[in-house]
């Protein structure tokens, strides 16, 4: 395959343009000053940011590449992504509020920093940060693969991608490290207009270049492809399949270490009562896009790689500058989230291993610069493991979701629970944590969402576990549960 | 009041995820997508409405503490 070398240029054009108002956004020292600027913008940010920062967070290269090969290879179980945002937004309108107004007055940075001050347990908050990280790598690498994907179908034979795909991931750390979360709160602006104006125009006209209409493109996959238009009702991945993901992935959506910083970003809580009853409208381009897999399924050769079937769709429909629009939306979908991933795992590290274990005393400016820094260690980290070991990361990939959401019961329960007991809490989530593993390793989850089998565990453990300690629990008390409780 | 905001809150995780073999179908097609896919798009559009609709409430009740 040889590259496109209009779209190159239009790529790099853009994507070089985006980084520089990454850079931009940072003009301001004080966007660096301290941790609680860097990493969550002094909480200032308003409800119109809010939607961008989550947005960028959620709406990412993998959801776009992702979906549509998911369709490709196995028709609309890839479906199972609109109830999964959909259902997050409701569960967060609750919840959101009540985590990010505990989160200002106490100045956590982390959801592990919640744990500490909930259950005064560093053990506790070590494991929910390093589950954080240790999720949140193979992520970014997620991101990773989208942009070595989309520069190879731009610039095979003109550039070497690998070092391209270095050099994007570098200028990313760098003006991360710069300008902190304002980084990607304004690149996020762009690369959303472009992913709603890029993903509708392919919406709308690639069925019209192949099916002559939409209503064509459905009647052809209904005629020709039935089997991709319902969900299997036999097999590993059927209903049961589809509602236990859909469920755990909103449940998990916000206990992402990057959304957190997203959310604790929000200047107040009503912004993020709007943006839980906003947001879900985003989903709509999302949903349409993942009818393209089903598309190139009919269009592309059936023995094309599912991971390159959009992109190669993409190359086989347009010219030049449309596919350079489309691969640059594509690679910035990628290169921001990156960002403010990036953000969510340093504060992680800096906090919540830094600080809590290997030096307590540190001064804030030291933590503001270990934090910064560490920008550096966790892009590092995802460009070695994903451009050298590639195939040991895909099990934790597959891992990520359901190993976050075992952080729920936690997390989200204590915040209405007052009696929940650190020992129920821990020993829960620890019981989750195995049964993914042990699930993952044997390979059979009886059709059920493997994290769904965690969370039932980890609920049922810390149900039974609670009465024996909740009157320890009861007569417990500290600032954050005051906070929480005494009102 | 509470029980609206209780059936608000439920209702499009019950259609969302527990009524999905009822609608596994492709037939009607129903402005360009299968019933299935329709559906969904559906609850895609109901669901912020109902959220809002737990807002307006908890607002006309006095708004949120914090």
């Amino acid at each position: 395959m040889k590259g496109n070398f209009t779209a190159l240029i239009i790529t790099t054009v853009i994507v070089l343009a985006v980084i520089f108002i990454g850079f931009l956004a940072g003009r301001n020292k004080s966007s660096r000053s301290s941790v609680e600027e860097w990493s969550v913008g002094g909480r200032r940010l308003g409800a119109f940011f809010i939607w961008f920062l989550i947005g960028a967070d959620i709406y990412t290269a993998y959801t776009f590449l992702g979906l549509t090969s998911t369709a490709f290879k196995g028709g609309s179980i890839a479906f199972f992504a609109t109830p999964y945002v959909i259902l997050a937004y409701p569960i967060a309108y609750f919840f959101l509020p009540k985590i990010w107004s505990v989160a200002k007055e106490h100045h956590f940075m982390t959801l592990a920093d919640y744990i500490k001050g909930r259950f005064d347990s560093k053990l506790f908050s070590t494991l929910i940060a390093i589950d954080g990280v240790l999720m949140l790598i193979p992520y970014i690498d997620l991101q990773l693969s989208g942009i070595l994907d989309t520069v190879t179908f731009a610039g095979t034979g003109y550039v070497n991608v690998t070092f391209v795909v270095i050099v994007s991931f570098l200028l990313v750390a760098f003006y991360t490290f710069f300008s902190g979360i304002k980084a990607p709160t304004y690149t996020a602006i762009i690369k959303d207009i472009l992913v709603w104006i890029i993903m509708l125009i392919l919406v709308v006209s690639l069925p019209i270049i192949h099916f002559h209409s939409w209503i064509g493109m459905i009647h052809t996959a209904a005629h020709k492809v039935p089997q991709l238009l319902t969900l299997p009702t036999t097999g590993p991945k059927g209903i049961p399949w589809f509602s236990s993901a859909a469920f755990i992935s909103a449940l998990a959506l916000f206990m992402w270490p990057h959304t957190a910083t997203g959310v604790f970003s929000s200047r107040d809580a009503n912004s993020l009562r709007k943006n839980s009853i906003v947001l879900p409208f985003y989903n709509i381009v999302l949903m349409l896009v993942t009818f393209l897999g089903i598309a190139a399924f009919l269009v592309i050769p059936s023995d094309t790689n599912p991971r390159v079937a959009f992109l190669t769709l993409i190359h086989n429909s347009y010219g030049g500058v449309m596919q350079g629009l489309a691969y640059s939306t594509i690679a910035l979908a990628s290169l921001v989230p990156c960002s403010i991933m990036a953000i969510g795992a340093s504060n992680l590290f800096a906090n919540n291993i830094y600080r809590d274990l290997i030096n307590p005393k540190a001064s804030s400016g030291r933590l503001t610069i270990v934090t910064r820094y560490m920008v550096f260690v966790v892009i590092g980290m995802a460009l070695l493991f994903g451009l050298l070991f590639p195939s040991a990361l895909i099990s934790l990939q597959l891992m990520g979701v359901s190993g976050i959401v075992q952080t729920f019961p936690a997390i989200v329960f204590s915040l209405y629970w007052r009696n929940l007991s650190k020992e129920a809490a821990l020993t829960g989530f620890i019981a989750g944590m195995l049964t993914i593993f042990y699930v993952y390793s044997t390979g059979n989850s009886y059709g059920f969402y493997e994290g769904f089998l965690g969370l039932v565990v980890n609920i049922i453990i810390l149900l039974i576990l609670n009465p024996m300690f909740s009157s320890k629990a009861k007569n417990r008390s500290n600032d954050v549960m005051k906070t929480l409780f005494s009102k | 009041m509470k029980i609206v905001i209780f059936l608000l809150a439920v209702i499009p995780f019950v259609a969302q995820l527990l009524m999905i073999p009822l609608v596994n179908h492709i037939n009607p097609i129903i402005m360009g997508f299968p019933l299935f896919h329709f559906w969904l798009l559906i609850w895609m559009i109901l669901t912020p409405i109902f959220t809002f609709g737990i807002y307006l409430i908890q607002k006309s009740n006095g708004g949120f503490k914090e």
